[in-house]
Formats: structure tokens, sequence, C-alpha cells
């Protein structure tokens, strides 16, 4: 407990945690079927926050960057040999979402192919007992962003991967290199001169 | 060419069914209050079936009207909102922007047709009925307002669709959940500013009055009175 | 405790509490691979069918991907999988024309309820107790196969009982077909709103033992006796979409609707003419039209019919009097005895003969009367004589049968149900010798739904094994002792054949729309097993493995008979209706449908594309004597009983198997906006008479006992009646019906139609006291309403 401190601003501390720790106990969150991720930007202070606490994280960027992922997946040494991007996540360029993609993908080619490094094993001792890969998501939007986005449109309007993904090729596993806010999507939104009204994403 | 969306709800059609009701709940996530939220009038519909009786038994009648948000464009819920959450959209939607509203619920207050909703809780369904969630559409959370969007998820895909295809949308191509189940056709959506459209040509009706129209709020939704059996044989 | 350490101890357990919410629960669950690529965010839209009434609408399901919690090899684990999102009508089906009604949609929570039973279970306290235990798959059909082998090596095989909701296809087949090769009786088919009296009645009329079809579309005056056609009642999706067409479909062509009946329901809240009249007396008012009609020689549908020879129609032949033009039915006569002035009665017959196309409609509580089929032979008399069509085509005809197997004659039960239900009480109750020794249970919840006078609680406690295959623990299905619960519907193969809504012959088939989310069994499959296991006559009867390879076999024979789906091979034609939905005949085409009214062909030919299917069921006419005028009977007197007691098919729950769908409890009733509770309707003279208000709690009581309810004045409802929604006043049906409102079902005395042995629901006569004030009847209402046009006076 830091000594220095004036009273009041400790009262003050102890409200909000208490106040954080009552809603948390009581407020039940928004569900969603899971896989919600941690990792998320929504940049703003409203009550559209499942809980107080949420809210102040949420808008102090409060989000690890670094998630540790059950694969060392190599990104780099992938897209170095010629691999597209939808080849394994599939539907980027036909829907809203990429697929992340699970470990029939991957032993789709590691069926043969280096089939004796460890973290190939890995994936097989997955597919033998019949269980998916547990992924790590690392760019998502939390429900309470309320944002919507929708891949395919941005695909269409030759919007590069690496603008929000930032360099895949010089990445392993995924890292959450561009923090997308806001501000971010709008610049690119005025820039080439398409909607920037409010609900053309917050729906 | 922009659009400007609207609807026609044909009282002679309308049957009291509720099937929008339901509709409407199951496309939008809309959570159930529960009995004892319900009898605090904290139950939403973001369209309802009224209904008014006249009359004494044995010649008692009833009419029912369904309504639902009127996507006013002089929409009295907009200039009171201190944070813009409630605006007028270029295609003519009110829209809630949820990460706006500070659930100060003027709104809701300024609103003659009582057709927004303010969320008491955070929603909740108790597990797996969170699976029936429609993930097109967001969850509204403790504190924000909520009302009918016409389904702006369904316009959102439609215009996505149509634009890959490169092709303007046609008419009736797609329709928000409550005229899609709508059974006798007495919801019909479309756009106002196609006059060949289903719903230009039966808003030119001279059944067509708008709800509470002296109000001044020129809603985008037309209501059809209902005929008479005498007047259609007379021609 | 200094104000220094409270604020430690807040700030500690708030941490605490952050780190416990940061550690989310699926990291604990294993994840599945999943059994089909999806992309994610796309929907694909696939075929279903509705099974939560009869009406066998065609389904749309949106399918996303999403995860769900899922057993798999008996594991709990996550899975990203298809699942059920929004449920729409299928466009090309012949009955609903893609639209769907309220209880349809609301199809989904059936699927993600959360009071599934997700596993086998077996009983482990005693009966009725609600304790049960998990138990393997392997043992529960050990369990019950070994039973089922017992019971028919010690030569008891007939004392084997079946008790299922009624239905139409291959379940049917494969029910009937297995109970019959072990040597048992068929099964009891129950339901309260049974309809045998209007199977009857138009087996009799028309020639057709079959609900009727009527396309409204084409009309230009419909009276309607009792019938909530656009509520309830048949086929309500296919009848809403034709009355917005006999609306304003047609410019300069508007239908009037005339609804008779005593409380006013939905449909009769959209009639240009709402007419009450004594209960039981709707086919009398129906014989003082037609007097009108055949006294003063009217011609209805224009000029092209000439009246006199409308008098010898079929449908006619049958009632007592109808040659000598009805002499006993004069509208003067019948003023005091239906309460309709007889200005009325006249006005009405001469609009019918002045409109083109009418058409008479009987449905509901009329039928429910100790004097049912009387009342609907009239109307059906009626009917034929002002139904000919301005295109010389009736409006009232029938859907033709596809002929799929034996199911189209064995669907067809001409004994009232509750007379099959008593059958099987009685057996129970008094120990016959073939009394019930165990009673396997399929959707069907007669303790809650049965009169108390059937004392089938008593009959079932009597029965020493108990298997149900429901999906869900309600009054019935707690006192088994072994449950096998069922795929939810949109996890199954789904087949049915509606019985009217269109003049194709429709046979439903779809293929499961989604992935089992628990550890469930198709009950067909199970079936199919337990003949394998059993062997002998069992398994000779039912070669198959799977429940879709006895649908396929049935099927097949489709193929070549033209309709929806024109393919080559059989594969081509299975894959084809799987992707349809089912399979359709063509529409009849105008001029193969003939006159219904006078020829002694009957209304099957409307069956035009299937000649063979509409007159394979036709039986020859007359038969029965002409049928003299009943008066209908009531339990109670009228000095102790005073009202009459008009229990009805809740727009929301149905008979009350839907009560436990959140969606359905917070549906505000249109009529009254009432949610999540039961209420009674009282005339407001009724309720100033006897000192109740509105949302007073009141007391209804009958000679088999009392319910109390919260009461609803409201101005459409005759001053003698009291109606009350079926549906609510579970004991035991999830956390959302439990204990919530009345169930009206239980103070019904045991009447029965007399001629069909069917539920006289509508006959039971009750007395009404206040019991209480708002504070204790909870009446919940919708509060939405807009400023300006304030509801009534209403308690909040």
């Amino acid at each position: 407990m830091p000594t220095g401190w004036p009273k009041w601003l400790l009262m003050i501390v102890a409200g909000a945690c208490t106040w954080a720790l009552v809603e948390i106990a009581l407020t039940p969150h928004a569900t969603r079927a899971s896989g919600q991720s941690e990792y998320v930007t929504t940049g703003v202070f409203t009550t559209a926050h499942p809980t107080a606490f949420a809210a102040v994280k949420d808008f102090v960027n409060m989000h690890p960057k670094h998630p540790v992922q059950p694969i060392a997946y190599t990104h780099t040494v992938h897209l170095a040999k010629g691999l597209q991007c939808p080849f394994c996540h599939v539907g980027v360029d036909q829907g809203p979402e990429a697929r992340i993609p699970g470990v029939t993908v991957c032993m789709s080619c590691h069926q043969v192919i280096a089939t004796d490094r460890p973290e190939i094993k890995k994936i097989a001792a997955y597919k033998a007992r019949g269980e998916e890969i547990p992924w790590v998501r690392v760019y998502d939007y939390s429900e309470s962003a309320h944002v919507k986005f929708n891949h395919a449109p941005h695909i269409r309007a030759q919007v590069d991967c690496s603008n929000c993904h930032s360099d895949m090729t010089k990445q392993t596993t995924a890292e959450r290199k561009v923090d997308m806010n806001m501000g971010f999507c709008i610049a690119c939104h005025k820039q080439k001169q398409v909607s920037i009204d409010c609900e053309t994403c917050h729906y | 060419m922009s659009h400007k969306w609207g609807m026609v709800v044909d009282l002679d059609r309308c049957t009291g069914c509720e099937a929008c009701v339901v509709a409407c709940h199951a496309e939008n996530n809309i959570p159930t209050a529960g009995a004892d939220q319900a009898a605090l009038g904290r139950a939403k519909h973001w369209i309802r079936v009224e209904r008014y009786w006249e009359g004494d038994f044995p010649d008692a009648r009833i009419r029912f009207q369904p309504v639902l948000c009127q996507q006013c464009e002089q929409a009295p819920c907009e200039p009171v909102c201190p944070t813009y959450a409630s605006y007028h959209t270029p295609e003519g939607l009110n829209a809630q922007i949820y990460n706006r509203c500070i659930g100060t619920r003027f709104c809701a207050n300024a609103c003659p047709y009582n057709v927004r909703f303010f969320n008491f809780f955070n929603p909740q369904w108790d597990m797996p009925l969170e699976l029936q969630l429609n993930p097109d559409v967001s969850l509204r959370t403790v504190g924000v307002m909520e009302k009918c969007t016409f389904c702006t998820q369904r316009i959102k895909a439609a215009e996505i669709q149509a634009e890959a295809e490169k092709r303007d949308l046609k008419d009736g191509e797609f329709n928000p959940a409550c005229a899609q189940s709508c059974a006798s056709k007495a919801l019909v959506f479309g756009d106002l500013n196609d006059p060949n459209s289903e719903v230009s040509r039966l808003e030119r009706s001279n059944r067509g009055t708008k709800l509470l129209g002296e109000l001044g709020t020129k809603p985008n939704v037309t209501y059809l009175e209902r005929g008479t059996w005498e007047d259609a044989k007379n021609g | 405790m200094q104000r220094r350490d409270f604020i430690k101890i807040s700030a500690l357990s708030g941490a605490m509490a952050t780190l416990e919410a940061c550690r989310s629960p699926e990291q604990q669950l294993i994840r599945f691979v999943p059994e089909e690529e999806l992309i994610p965010g796309i929907a694909t839209w696939k075929p279903s069918v509705c099974t939560l009434c009869s009406a066998g609408c065609g389904l749309q399901v949106r399918v996303m991907q999403g995860d769900a919690e899922v057993v798999r090899r008996g594991q709990y684990g996550l899975m990203k999988m298809g699942l059920a999102k929004k449920l729409e009508g299928n466009p090309q089906h012949p009955v609903n024309l893609g639209k769907l009604c309220a209880r349809g949609q609301a199809g989904l929570q059936v699927l993600y309820h959360p009071d599934r039973i997700t596993h086998p279970i077996k009983r482990s306290g005693s009966r009725g107790s609600g304790e049960f235990q998990e138990i393997t798959w392997d043992d529960a059909l050990k369990e019950l196969a070994s039973r089922l082998a017992t019971l028919q090596s010690s030569n008891s095989a007939n004392s084997l009982a079946f008790l299922a909701r009624p239905m139409r296809g291959q379940r049917r087949e494969l029910i009937e077909r297995f109970l019959k090769a072990y040597g048992a009786p068929p099964a009891v088919w129950y339901e309260p709103f049974d309809e045998t009296v209007l199977r009857q009645a138009n087996l009799l009329s028309f020639g057709r033992a079959a609900l009727p079809t009527f396309d409204l579309r084409r009309a230009d005056y419909v009276i309607s006796f009792g019938a909530d056609f656009l509520g309830t009642w048949n086929s309500p999706v296919a009848q809403s979409i034709g009355y917005g067409e006999m609306r304003q479909g047609r410019p300069g062509r508007r239908a009037k609707f005339v609804q008779v009946e005593s409380r006013m329901s939905q449909t009769g809240a959209n009639a240009d003419e709402w007419i009450p009249c004594r209960p039981g007396t709707e086919g009398t008012l129906a014989l003082g039209i037609a007097h009108v009609i055949l006294s003063e020689k009217l011609a209805p549908g224009g000029p092209t019919s000439p009246a006199g020879s409308l008098e010898g129609s079929r449908a006619g032949s049958v009632i007592a009097g109808w040659s000598a033009g009805l002499p006993d039915f004069a509208p003067a006569a019948l003023e005091k005895q239906t309460g309709v002035s007889a200005a009325v009665i006249t006005r009405l017959a001469h609009e019918i003969a002045q409109t083109g196309s009418a058409v008479a409609i009987i449905g509901g509580a009329p039928l429910a009367h100790t004097n049912g089929l009387f009342s609907a032979l009239a109307v059906n008399a009626l009917e034929s004589l002002i139904d000919t069509g301005r295109d010389q085509r009736p409006i009232l005809g029938f859907m033709s049968e596809p002929e799929l197997g034996d199911a189209a004659q064995s669907a067809v039960p001409l004994q009232g149900s509750l007379a099959s239900l008593n059958g099987l009480a009685q057996a129970a109750l008094l120990g016959q010798p073939h009394a019930p020794q165990m009673l396997l249970l399929y959707d069907a919840n007669p303790i809650f739904s049965a009169p108390p006078g059937v004392r089938i609680r008593e009959a079932i406690a009597k029965i020493p094994y108990i298997v149900s295959f429901g999906s869900f623990i309600d009054e019935t299905s707690a006192q088994a002792d072994l449950i096998l619960p069922d795929h939810a519907p949109l996890e199954s193969w789904l087949d049915s054949i509606p019985e009217s809504g269109s003049f194709q012959a429709v046979a439903n088939l779809a293929p499961p729309a989604v992935a089992p989310l628990h550890d469930t069994r198709a009950m067909p499959d199970v079936l199919l097993g337990l003949a394998h296991q059993l062997g002998g006559d069992v398994a000779k009867a039912l070669p198959w493995t799977t429940f879709d390879a006895l649908l396929r076999a049935a099927f097949i024979p489709l193929r070549t008979r033209g309709g929806s789906i024109n393919k080559k091979t059989d594969d081509e034609f299975w894959s084809t209706a799987q992707e349809q939905g089912g399979w359709w005949s063509d529409a009849p085409t105008a001029h193969a449908a003939g006159a219904q009214g006078g020829g002694s062909q009957g209304a099957g030919s409307h069956a035009g594309s299937q000649p063979a299917a509409a007159t394979s069921s036709l039986v020859p006419a007359a038969k029965h004597a002409p049928m003299a005028p009943a008066a209908p009977e009531f339990a109670g007197t009228p000095a102790e009983f005073p009202f009459h007691f008009l229990p009805y098919v809740s727009q929301a729950f149905g008979d009350g198997s839907l009560a436990h769908l959140p969606w359905m409890q917070e549906l505000p009733d249109v009529l009254t906006t009432a949610m999540w509770s039961s209420w009674v309707e009282i005339n407001p003279k009724t309720g100033e008479r006897l000192g109740i208000r509105q949302g007073d709690l009141v007391e209804i009581a009958s000679q088999q006992g009392s319910v109390r309810a919260p009461a609803v004045l409201s101005p459409g409802i005759a001053p003698d009646i009291v109606a009350m929604p079926v549906g609510q006043g579970h004991e035991n049906f999830g956390r959302f019906a439990t204990g919530r409102g009345a169930n009206p079902l239980s103070i019904l005395a045991p009447l029965a139609e007399h001629q069909t042995g069917s539920l006289a629901w509508a006959a039971t006569r009750v007395k009404l006291a206040r019991a209480g004030g708002p504070e204790q009847a909870k009446l919940i209402l919708f509060a939405g309403g807009m400023r300006g046009f304030p509801h009534e006076e209403e308690p909040r």
C-alpha cells in the first residue's frame, strides 16, 4: 500500500475496488457462446461494459499483448513457403469472419511434412485424441464494443491484410501489433471516402 | 441510389397472431425479462400488438395494431439525446448507438410511441439457451437503451451481398424478421425511395394514415386502415 | 476493524475476484475436432419440419457456426459446430409458403432448453419423487430389452402399453409396427383437443375422414362457427395466408367474415361481424341459416348454380328434415335457444346468398359439446349448400394423401382420444387380466391434460414399469422408472404428413439440421435397436437399423409419382427430398377439381392430381341414419353452477405442451396483454354483479374441483360464460412453467361427445367467486402502450 497517498484518494481507490467487486459478484456477464478473447480494444469508457472494472480496464487499454499459444506456430515459415492467408484462414474473402485453422487443416499437410518436429508431434497427438487445438484468439472485439466487422468487403476493397494485422511474415505466433481502435478504423474510412456513419459498424 | 427504408402495416390483414413478436425476439437477441421483472414493466418487445376494445357485449369489437419504432423523420428521441447515441442514419433510420448511450432515458421519455426500452440488467440466458443468439446482433448491456432497428443487420448483409455481386438491391430481396414471418402479409417492408416498390405503392393507398401523425413526427411507417365489407361492395 | 484494514481487505478481495473472473471455464474443457467444416459468420439454410403442432409446416433453419458444450464419447467438451440460430418458413412448402407462426419460431428453445434431459436416467427415489440417477445408454437399453423379453416370454406381450401424442408419419408407423409384431395392443394416442369429431363429421358429410382445407384466397364470405382458424386451429399459418389475401389481396373485392362464438377469440377479433351464440347451439344456428336459404329458394353462388339441385347434397342428407327444407328451423323458433335474433339469422342467409364464394367453417368449442357431431354435420350441410364457388370450385376441400406405407390409414383414429385413454386407465385401475405391466410414454402428458375423472394419475401409479422417451420432465414423465431422452426435433430425422393447409399431397422429410448437443438418442433408433435385440417377429417386422433407412424405404416409392421431384434414380430422389424438405404433388388444376356441393362424389374431388388417393378413403354415402338435432348436455346444474366454463387453446402454449418455453411465457396474450400468468375472462357486467374487479383473484369451481386465477374483464365474452386459457398450471415442467398459474383442464368433467368419445371440454359448468385482491392474484400485463392512447384502466 503506497503510504504517501492522501486519504481521500485512498478512499476513492478503495471505493472503486469495492464497486468493481460488487459489480463482478452481482452482475452476470453478457454471455455469448464462448470463444471471446481477452485481447480486445474498444478505447471508450461507457456504460456499455459488463462491469465498471471492465470499462476501466478497457479505457486504460489494459490488454495482454502476447498470448501463449498451445502450438508454437510460425507464420514466418509458412508464409515464406508461399502460402496465402486464405489457405488456412478460410472464409476471409467470403464473409465476416476468417476461420482459425484447426487440427484437420494442419494435418492435411503435416500428415507427411515435417512429422518428426516436436510441435508437429503435438498436433498429431491432438488429432489422435480427437481434440481440437485450443488456440487463443488474438484479434477480437469484446461483446461490449458493439461493433460488427465484416472481412469480405474489406478484402474486395483491396485492403491488405497487413493493414490491420501487421506484417505476418515477421511473426511467429500472431501478436497484436496494430491497435485497432475506432480512430484507426475511421482514419482509413475517411481516407478511402467510405461511410463513417456510426451504424455502419455499431449495431 | 440511396435507400429510405419504410414499412406499411395493413391493419386489415393483421390477425394479431404475434408471429412478428417472437420472430423479433429470436432475430434481435431480446432477453426474456422473467415474471418478476415483467411485473415491474420491464419486459421488452420491440414490436408489440396493441389492441383497442370498442363497445360492450354483444357489440364488442377489437382493433389490433402492431406498433414498432416508426423510424420518424422528425424523431423526438433524437434531439434530446445528450450523447448523440440516438441519431438519424443517411438511410432514414433512427439508430441507437449503444457505445454512446449513457442511459439517461431521455429518448424513451420523448418517444410518443413508447417503443424504446431500457436495459435494467445485463442480458442473461440459462445455459445452453445462449446458443440461440444471433451473432449478427449486439448484446445490449445494462444501462443502455434499445429499440427496433428494422433489422439493420439484415439490411447491411443484403447491401454487402449486392455490392459483392455489383448490382442494386431488389425489392423484397430481404425483410426484417417480423415481416418475413407475417403470414397474412400485414407487414410490408421496402425502399420508399423506389416508387415501384411494393411498400411505396401501398403507402400511397387512400387507406394510409400515420400513427399520431398530428405530432409532426413524420414516421416512415404507414398504417392502412381496416376496410369494410360495405365499402368494398359499393366499390 | 479499523478503516485501513477494511480498505486493504476490500482491495485484496477485489483483486482476487478479478483473477477469478479472468479464468474462463472454457479453458478447462477440451475442444473436440469439429464434425463438419463450416465457415464462421456465414449462415447456411437447412430444411426441417415444424413439430410444435400437427399442421406440419416446412422450416428453413438458419445454421451458423458456434461453440457449444457437447457430449461426445461420454465426455464433455467444447466443439465448433453448426448451431440453429433462427427458424423461418420454407418458401417452397405448399402449406406455409415461407411463413411461420409464433409457436413455430420458438422451436429453437426446445433445442436449447436448459431443462432438457441430457442423458438417460433411472429412478432412484420413490416414484414421482423426482429423484433420478444417471445411467449409461448400454445399461438402460439392456434393462429395457430384458424386461420386454421377459414380458413377451411370459405370455404377457399384450400388457405392454404405448401412450403418445397423435402424429402422422413414419414414427407412428414404426410404433404401430413394433407393437403389432411384439404382440401388444395398438398405441393409445392422446391429446386433449383432438379432432375426432370433425373427422367423423367430414366422413359422413363429404366422405373423407380428414380435417378440411380452406382456400380462403378465393372466399367472398366466411362464416366460422367457433373455429380459431387464424390462431390455433387446424393449419393456422396456411389459413392466415389465405385470410390476408381475401381481405386485401384482390383490389375492389374484400370478403366479409362473420364469427359465431360465445367468447371472442383472436380469430373472432378480426371478424367484420361477431355473433355471440349460446354454447352448443352453433349447429342449430347453422341450420337456421340453411332453412332461410332453402325455404326462400335463394341461389348462393350467383346465377350459375340452380338452387333446386342443392337440396339433395350428401352433406344435407345426413341431417334429418333436410330434404323437407328443415321445417323445424325457422329463425323465429331459434331465437330463444341460440340467443341470436331471427332478423340476424335471416340477414346472414341473404348476405351469403348474394355473395359469390361463401364458406362455412366449424372448429373448436362447438365440437367440444356432447352434441359436437351434430353441430359439425349441421355446419357441413350449410357449407355444402353455400360453398358452390364463384369459379365452380369449392373453398373447402381435402388434402390429397401421399399414401406412404399404411400411415395414411392408420393415422385416422375415429375413436376419440379420451375414450382410448379411458380404456387404458380403466384396465390399469381395475387390474384386468391384461392390465398394462409396462408403459412406454412418448410426448404425451395426460396427467396434466386429462380431466381428473379419468384418474390417469392413479392408473399410471399402478403400472409397474414406465419408460419415457421425453426430452423433459413433465407431470407424467416424472412418474417414469427409466427416461431415455429423445433428440430435440432439430437434431432428428423428421417426417410428417400434413392433414390440411394445401390441396397438394405433402410428405415432409428432413435430416437433422444440427448435430446433437447432449447424450440423447433418437426414439425411433432406440425402438429399432430394441427390435433387433428382441429378435423373432419384431426384428423381422422392423429390418432397418436406423430410422433414416426406414424413411428412405417409405419415401422411394414416391419417385415415380411426379410432383416436386423429378429424378431418375432413387439416390437422387432421396437426396433431393432431403434438400427440399420433403415431397409434394403438383397443385391440382382448376378443371380437375369438380364442384363439391351437389355430387355424390363428395369433396374429395379436390384431390385432382391424385385420384387414387382421393377415392381410397371415400366411403359410400349416407350409411348413417339422418341425424336429429341434439341439445347439448352439461356437467352441473345451472342453479348450482351458473356459468359455462370455456377452456381454450392458448395462442402461446397450445394445449400446454409449450409452456416451458420462455419466449412463449413472455409473449403478451394479444387480447389481454397478459404474460407469465393464467387469467379468467369475465364479462364486466358479471364482474360488477359479483364484485369482481380487473386483476382480482377469483375462484372457479366445478363438480370436479376448483382453480384460482386473476380476473380479466373483457367485453368480448357472454355474461354467463367464463373462459380460461389452457397451458399454465404445471406442477412439474421445467423452471419456466412450474408452479405458474392454474390448469383449467383440472376441473373439467370427463364428459365425452356422445357419438365419438372425444373429450367434451366445453361442457362443464362452474361457479365463480371473488377470492382475493390483485395483490394475491399477481396478474402480469405488458406495460407497453402508446401515450395518448392509454389502455383501459389496468393494474400495473
